[in-house]
C-alpha cells in the first residue's frame, strides 16, 4: 500500500482554523488555548518589532496567521485582547512602508474585522487608515484602504446617519484640502467625498464646503476634481439612484410558481425567501419619504463669494496654470453659478469679449457659458456689446454655415434669458437669415424669430410677427417685460387641473342629458359637494349611487354655499355666463384670470389629480409628434447646464461627427419596438425555444417527414375489417388511459 | 432575422455528435493549441567548473544560507554539518562566522515543523561557545517563548528543551533580561495549563476553589494533564520534562544563593568596601564585564510595562513571583503531586525550589 503523504500542517496539527472553529463554539473551555496563542502572537510581535524589515516567515505559523486568528475570535475574549487593536494600529502606522504586502493587507483587514465586531470605533479606525491612505506609496494598499474606508463609512451610515462620525471625517477632509493647497493629496478627499455624495451618504452643506475648498486650491488636479464634482456630481447621484432602484427585478409570482413545479429543496426555499425580502425591501423603500436632495450648487453657503474667487483666481489671474480645457470647466461652473443664483460678477462679461471669435478653439463652449451666465438681472448694457460682437463675428454671409448657426443659437440662448440684450435693428437683421440656404442657419434664425414673437413681438417687423402675436398686440396682452420685473408665481400645472375639471363637468352633464354649456347653481353646488365628500384620495364612491341621502344633504348645503358665493361670484361662472367672450379665449387658460387656487381650497384628491396630470403632460411631451414651438425651452430644467452641443445645433448632427450607431439611435428615439408586435402563439413559441423546451405532439406530427408517414398511409388502405376494429379499439383505449403510458393520476 | 437564425444553429451544433471515421485520426478539438516545438540544440544551465575546492569559510557561509532551504532534509543536514564543523574546530580558535551573525538564521528554526531539524538545532546550540550565547539571550527568548506556546506539542517540548539548555548556560541572563522573568513564567503556566482564571487577583481568590477542582479533574482525566486542543506530543511525557525545566528556571530566578556565588558577591562587595580611600567603588569604575551594561536604563527602547520589565535582583523577582504566580504554581504542583508517578516526582523538584525560596 502506498503511504499517504502528509502535509506539514497535518504532521504537527498546528491547525489554527480548527482551533478557531472550536473557540467560537465554546470560548470558555478553550480559554487556555487561546491564551497560549495570544502569548504566541505576543512573542511573534516582539520578534517582528525588533526587526520589522526582515519579516521572514517563521516556521509554519506566521504572524499573519496569528493576527488573522486573534482578530476572528477577539470578541470572545475582550479582556485578553483589549490591546490588540491598538497594537495593530501601531504596527501599521509605524511600519507600513516596510511591511510585506500580505501582512499589511491582513492587518488592514483585521482592523476592519475588529470594527465589524465593535471592538474598535469607526472614528479611531478612520483616523488610523486615512493618514496611511494619503502617505503610502503603494498603489494596492491605497486601493485597499480606500475601499475599506468607504465601506466603513457606508456601514456606519446604513441604519441611521452617524452624524458624529460624518462630522469628524468631513473635518479631516476639509483640513486635508485646506492645509496644503499646493499638494495633490486633496485628491483623496475629493475622491472620497464624491463617492459618498454619489451614494447619498453625505448630502449636507459641509460636504459641499470641502469641494468648494478643493476647487479653490492651487494644484490643478485638485481644482479640476472639485469643479468636476460641481458640474457632474448631482447627475451621477441621480443615475446611481435609478440604477439601484431597478437593478434586481424579481418576479415573485414566477418564483413561487416554479417552486410549486420543481423539487422542493432548501436552496429553492432560500431563493424564495430572498426574493420575498427584496420585494419587501422595495415596498418599504417606496413608502419611505423621498429624501430631500439639494444639489451641490444649492447647498453652497456663499455662491457670490465662491464664484468671484473662482473667477479671479483661475480665470482672470495670469498666474493660473490651468490649460484651456480646465479653464473652460471652471468657466462653466462660474457661469452656472451666476445663472442659477442670479449673481453679478463685475468683469465676467468683459472677460468673454476676447474669446468670441470663430477662430477661438472650442468657442461653442465659450458661447454656451456666456449664455449660461446671462439672466434677467444682468444689465442689458453688459450683454449688448457681446451680442453685437457675436453677430459681427459669427453671423454674416461670408462665414460658414456652422459658424453662423452657432452664433445665432448663442444669441437666441442669451436672449431667452435676457430679452433686453437685443437691439431692434439687429434683431430684424438676424431674423432675415431664415431665408438662408443652410438648414441649420434657418432653424436657428427661426428659433430667434419664434422667441421674439413670444416675448416681444413689437421689436419685429410687422410681417414677421405672425398671426397670434399680432392679435396679442391688438388685445394688449403681449407687453414688453421691463428690466428685473418679476412674474407672478403660481402652482405648476394648475391650468391642467382646471381644464380637467371643466371637461369632467361637461361629461357629467352630457350623461344626464343636459346641455353641456347650461349652468345652474344647484348643479354646481352638488358638484362642489362631491368634491368635499371626496376629500380623501382613497374615497372613490360616487354620490350618485346613494341618491336620497345626498339630496337632503345638498339641500342643506345650498344656503351655505349661496351665502358663500355672494361675497365674490365664481370667476369661472362669470367667464361662462358672459356671451361676448370668444370661445377660444375660454378654452385656453387665461393668465390674468384669477386661478382656481385663489377661489377654492384644493383638496388632497385635487392635489393627487394635479400630480397625475402633471406626469401625464410630461409623458406627452416626450411622445413624438407635432410639437408646439418653444417646448424645448420649457422642457429644459432651470438647473440643467447649457452644453456646447446645443449651441452647435444642427451643425453637430450634420457634420458627420456622430457615428452610425448614434444616428440610428437618434432615428429610433420615438419609435416603439417592432418586435413587440407578434401573435401570442409566436411569442410563446419563441420563448419555449429560448428556454430549450420541446415541442408539442401536435407540432411534431405536423413537422414529421412526409416519407415517414407514407408507409402507414399505404398499409391503412389494405387493412382487414378485424384489423381496423382492433386499431380503433386500441385507439379508444389509449384515449381513455390518457396516452400511451397513461395518466398515473387516473 | 438572419443573424439570429445562424446563432440558433450554432447553439444546436453543440449537441451534435461528431462523426468518427475508421482509419482516420480523431479530429482535434476546436480549442486545441499546438505546443510542440523544435530546437537545433539543447542548452544546459551554467555549470561550475572550478578546479579548487571551496575554502572552509565559504563552505561554512554557504551552509548557513542553506538553513532557510525549503526542504527538510537539507536544513537538517546543514545543521549537522555546522555542528561537526564547529565541534571539530580547535576550541581556542574563533568561529569563522560570529554567533551574532549566525543567530538570525538559526532562531527561526526553533519553530521548525520537522522534529529532526529541531533536535539538530539543539545539538548545534550545545557546541556553541557559552560566553557568546550569554550576550544574545534577549534575542533568543522571544523565539523560545513562541515555541513554548506553539500550537504543535512537539514544538513546545523541544522549545522547553532548548530553554533548559539556555538556563544551564546563561541562567542569570535568562531571568534578568527584559521580559525574561514574567513572560517566560506566563508561558510555563500556559504550557502546563496552570493558569488562574482571570487576570486580577480579586477574581482569582473568588474562583480559586472551583479552578482547583477543575484543574485536578482535568489533570486526572487527561494523560498530559491538560484538557486541551491538539494531540499530546509524540515524545512520551512532556509534562515531566516541562516540570523539570520549570524547576531549573525557578532555581535560576529565585533559588537560594549557592555557597560559591554568595562568596563571590561577598568578595566583590568586600573588595569594593575595602578599597583604599580614593577608589571607594572599584567595580563601578572598571570597564564593565557584560556586553551591554546599561541596557537596564532602557535609553532607546520603548517604555516597558510590568511584563516586559527587567527584574535584575532575586528580591525583585520573588516579589513579582509571589504577587502573580505563587498561588497558581503551588496549586499546580499540588495537583501534580496528587497525580503521582513520574509527574509527581518531577513536581517535587519544583516544590523544593519553592520552599527554599520562601525561607
Amino acid at each position: 500500500m502506498v503511504k499517504r503523504k502528509l502535509g506539514a500542517l497535518e504532521k504537527v496539527e498546528a491547525d489554527l482554523p480548527n482551533l478557531q472553529h472550536k473557540l467560537r463554539k465554546d470560548p470558555k473551555s478553550y480559554i487556555e488555548d487561546f491564551r497560549a496563542q495570544h502569548y504566541q502572537y505576543e512573542s511573534h510581535r516582539e520578534i517582528f518589532m525588533t526587526a520589522p524589515s526582515s519579516a521572514t516567515d517563521t516556521g509554519i505559523i506566521s504572524l499573519r496567521d496569528l493576527i488573522d486568528f486573534i482578530a476572528h475570535v477577539a470578541d470572545c475574549y475582550p479582556d485578553i485582547t483589549k490591546d490588540f487593536g491598538q497594537q495593530l494600529m501601531d504596527m501599521l502606522t509605524q511600519h507600513h512602508l516596510l511591511l510585506e504586502p500580505e501582512l499589511r493587507e491582513k492587518i488592514v483587514g483585521s482592523l476592519v474585522l475588529l470594527r465589524k465586531k465593535d471592538l474598535l470605533d469607526s472614528a479611531t479606525l478612520l483616523q488610523t487608515l486615512f493618514p496611511i491612505l494619503i502617505s503610502t506609496p503603494s498603489k494596492t494598499l491605497r486601493a485597499l484602504i480606500f475601499q475599506k474606508i468607504l465601506m466603513d463609512l457606508r456601514t456606519a451610515n446604513a441604519k441611521t446617519i452617524n452624524h458624529k462620525l460624518n462630522r469628524i471625517m468631513q473635518t479631516v477632509l476639509y483640513n486635508l484640502v485646506t492645509s496644503d493647497r499646493t499638494s495633490s493629496k486633496g485628491l483623496w478627499a475629493i475622491k472620497l467625498t464624491r463617492e459618498l455624495w454619489k451614494r447619498q451618504i453625505w448630502t449636507d452643506a459641509k460636504t459641499v464646503e470641502v469641494m468648494k475648498e478643493a476647487s479653490l486650491s492651487v494644484n490643478e488636479k485638485v481644482i479640476v476634481g472639485g469643479v468636476r464634482f460641481f458640474l457632474g456630481g448631482d447627475k451621477e447621484r441621480e443615475e446611481m439612484e435609478e440604477e439601484s432602484s431597478d437593478d434586481e427585478a424579481v418576479d415573485l409570482g414566477r418564483v413561487k410558481h416554479q417552486i410549486g413545479i420543481n423539487k422542493k429543496t432548501k436552496k429553492k426555499a432560500r431563493v424564495i425567501q430572498r426574493a420575498k425580502a427584496t420585494v419587501q425591501k422595495r415596498e418599504r423603500k417606496k413608502s419611505q419619504p423621498h429624501p430631500l436632495n439639494f444639489s451641490a450648487l444649492h447647498l453652497l453657503h456663499d455662491p457670490q463669494g465662491f464664484a468671484e474667487s473662482l473667477f479671479s483666481k483661475h480665470l482672470q489671474s495670469t498666474k493660473s496654470k490651468l490649460n484651456l480645457e480646465q479653464k473652460l470647466m471652471v468657466l462653466q461652473l462660474v457661469t452656472r453659478l451666476v445663472g442659477l443664483h442670479k449673481l453679478h460678477i463685475m468683469h465676467l462679461y468683459s472677460y468673454f469679449q476676447k474669446f468670441l471669435t470663430p477662430r477661438q478653439p472650442s468657442v461653442t463652449s465659450f458661447l454656451a457659458s456666456l449664455a449660461q451666465a446671462s439672466h434677467d438681472l444682468v444689465p442689458p448694457d453688459d450683454l449688448e456689446p457681446l451680442v453685437l460682437k457675436i453677430a459681427n463675428e459669427f453671423v454674416s454671409e461670408a462665414s460658414s454655415s456652422e459658424v453662423a448657426t452657432a452664433g445665432l443659437n448663442a444669441i437666441r440662448e442669451i436672449c431667452v434669458r435676457q430679452p433686453l440684450a437685443m437691439d431692434e435693428t439687429l434683431l430684424q437683421d438676424l431674423v432675415m437669415y431664415r431665408k438662408s440656404k443652410d438648414k441649420g442657419v434657418v432653424m436657428a434664425a427661426r428659433g430667434l424669430l419664434g422667441l421674439y414673437r413670444d416675448i416681444n413681438p413689437e421689436m419685429l417687423k410687422r410681417r414677421d410677427r405672425g398671426k397670434e402675436a399680432s392679435m396679442g398686440i391688438q388685445h394688449g396682452e403681449k407687453k414688453e417685460k421691463r428690466f428685473a420685473a418679476q412674474e407672478v408665481g403660481g402652482i405648476e400645472g394648475l391650468e391642467l387641473l382646471e381644464q380637467w375639471k371643466e371637461e369632467e363637468r361637461k361629461r357629467k352633464r352630457a350623461e344626464k342629458g343636459l346641455p353641456s354649456d347650461a349652468e345652474d347653481d344647484e348643479e354646481e353646488d352638488e358638484e362642489d359637494e362631491n368634491d368635499w365628500a371626496a376629500w380623501n384620495v382613497e374615497d372613490d364612491e360616487d354620490s350618485d349611487d346613494s341618491g336620497g341621502w345626498v339630496d337632503v344633504h345638498s339641500d342643506a348645503e345650498i344656503d351655505f354655499s349661496d351665502s358663500d358665493n355672494e361675497g365674490g361670484p365664481r370667476p369661472a361662472k362669470k367667464a361662462k355666463q358672459g356671451d361676448e367672450e370668444p370661445q377660444t379665449a375660454e378654452s385656453k387658460p387665461d393668465p390674468k384670470k384669477p386661478s382656481i387656487a385663489t377661489t377654492r381650497i384644493l383638496t388632497p384628491a385635487d392635489l393627487a389629480k394635479l400630480q397625475e396630470l402633471r406626469q401625464e403632460a410630461a409623458v406627452n411631451a416626450l411622445v413624438p409628434g407635432p410639437k408646439r414651438r418653444g417646448q424645448t425651452l420649457e422642457a429644459r430644467h432651470k438647473e440643467d447646464p447649457l452644453t456646447a452641443a446645443e449651441i452647435e445645433g444642427l451643425a453637430a448632427l450634420s457634420a458627420g461627427k456622430s457615428t452610425r450607431e448614434e444616428r440610428i439611435a437618434h432615428a429610433k428615439e420615438g419609435k416603439t419596438d417592432r418586435s413587440e408586435h407578434k401573435s401570442i402563439t409566436a411569442k410563446r413559441k419563441e420563448r419555449k425555444e429560448q428556454e430549450g423546451k420541446s415541442t408539442t405532439n401536435k407540432e411534431k406530427a405536423r413537422k414529421k417527414n412526409f416519407l415517414m408517414t407514407l408507409g402507414k398511409a399505404k398499409s391503412k388502405g389494405k387493412r382487414s375489417l378485424v384489423e381496423t376494429r382492433n386499431v380503433l379499439r386500441a385507439h379508444q383505449d389509449r384515449q381513455k388511459r390518457g396516452g400511451k403510458r397513461g395518466n398515473k393520476g387516473n | 432575422m438572419g443573424a439570429s437564425q445562424k446563432r440558433k444553429k450554432e447553439k444546436q451544433l453543440d449537441f451534435k455528435k461528431p462523426k468518427l471515421k475508421v482509419g482516420k485520426a480523431k479530429a482535434k478539438p476546436e480549442n486545441f493549441t499546438d505546443t510542440s516545438f523544435k530546437s537545433k540544440s539543447i542548452i544546459l544551465n551554467q555549470q561550475s567548473l572550478k578546479l579548487t575546492a571551496p575554502s572552509p569559510s565559504t563552505q561554512f557561509t554557504h551552509t548557513i544560507s542553506l538553513l532557510s532551504s525549503k526542504s527538510d532534509p537539507q536544513r537538517r543536514d546543514a545543521l549537522a554539518h555546522l555542528t561537526t564543523t564547529i565541534s571539530s574546530a580547535p576550541t581556542h580558535a574563533p568561529l569563522t562566522t560570529p554567533v551574532s551573525a549566525m543567530l538570525p538564521s538559526l532562531l527561526p528554526l526553533l519553530l521548525d515543523p520537522t522534529a529532526a531539524v529541531r533536535t539538530n538545532l539543539l545539538k548545534l546550540f550545545r557546541v556553541l561557545p557559552e560566553s557568546d550565547i550569554q550576550d544574545h539571550v534577549a534575542q533568543l527568548l522571544p523565539y523560545l517563548r513562541a515555541g513554548m506556546t506553539h500550537l504543535a506539542p512537539d514544538v513546545r517540548v523541544s522549545a522547553v528543551e532548548v530553554l533548559s539548555w539556555l538556563v544551564g548556560v546563561a541562567g542569570g541572563e535568562v531571568v534578568a533580561c527584559a521580559g525574561g522573568w514574567v513572560k517566560t513564567l506566563n508561558c510555563f503556566l500556559s504550557v502546563l495549563g496552570w493558569h488562574v482564571e482571570g487576570g486580577s487577583k480579586w477574581t482569582s481568590v473568588s474562583t480559586s476553589s472551583t479552578s482547583t477542582s477543575s484543574s485536578t479533574t482535568a489533570s486526572s482525566s487527561a494523560g498530559g494533564a491538560r484538557g486541551s486542543f491538539g494531540k499530546a506530543g509524540s515524545k512520551g511525557r512532556p509534562q515531566v520534562k516541562v516540570l523539570t525545566v520549570l524547576a531549573e528556571f525557578l532555581q535560576a530566578g529565585i533559588g537560594s544563593v549557592s555557597e560559591s556565588e554568595a562568596e563571590a558577591i561577598e568578595s566583590e562587595s568586600g573588595g569594593g568596601g575595602g578599597g583604599s580611600f580614593p577608589i571607594m567603588q572599584l567595580p563601578a569604575q572598571m570597564i564593565p564585564q557584560t556586553a551591554a551594561p546599561y541596557i537596564h536604563l532602557n535609553l532607546f527602547g520603548k517604555p516597558r510595562d510590568e511584563e516586559g520589565e527587567m527584574y535584575e535582583t532575586r528580591e525583585d523577582r520573588y516579589r513579582v513571583f509571589e504577587g502573580r504566580f505563587l498561588g497558581a504554581v503551588e496549586k499546580g504542583v499540588e495537583g501534580a503531586r496528587q497525580e503521582g508517578g513520574e509527574v509527581g516526582r518531577a513536581s517535587a523538584g519544583v516544590r523544593r525550589v519553592l520552599i527554599e525560596a520562601k525561607t
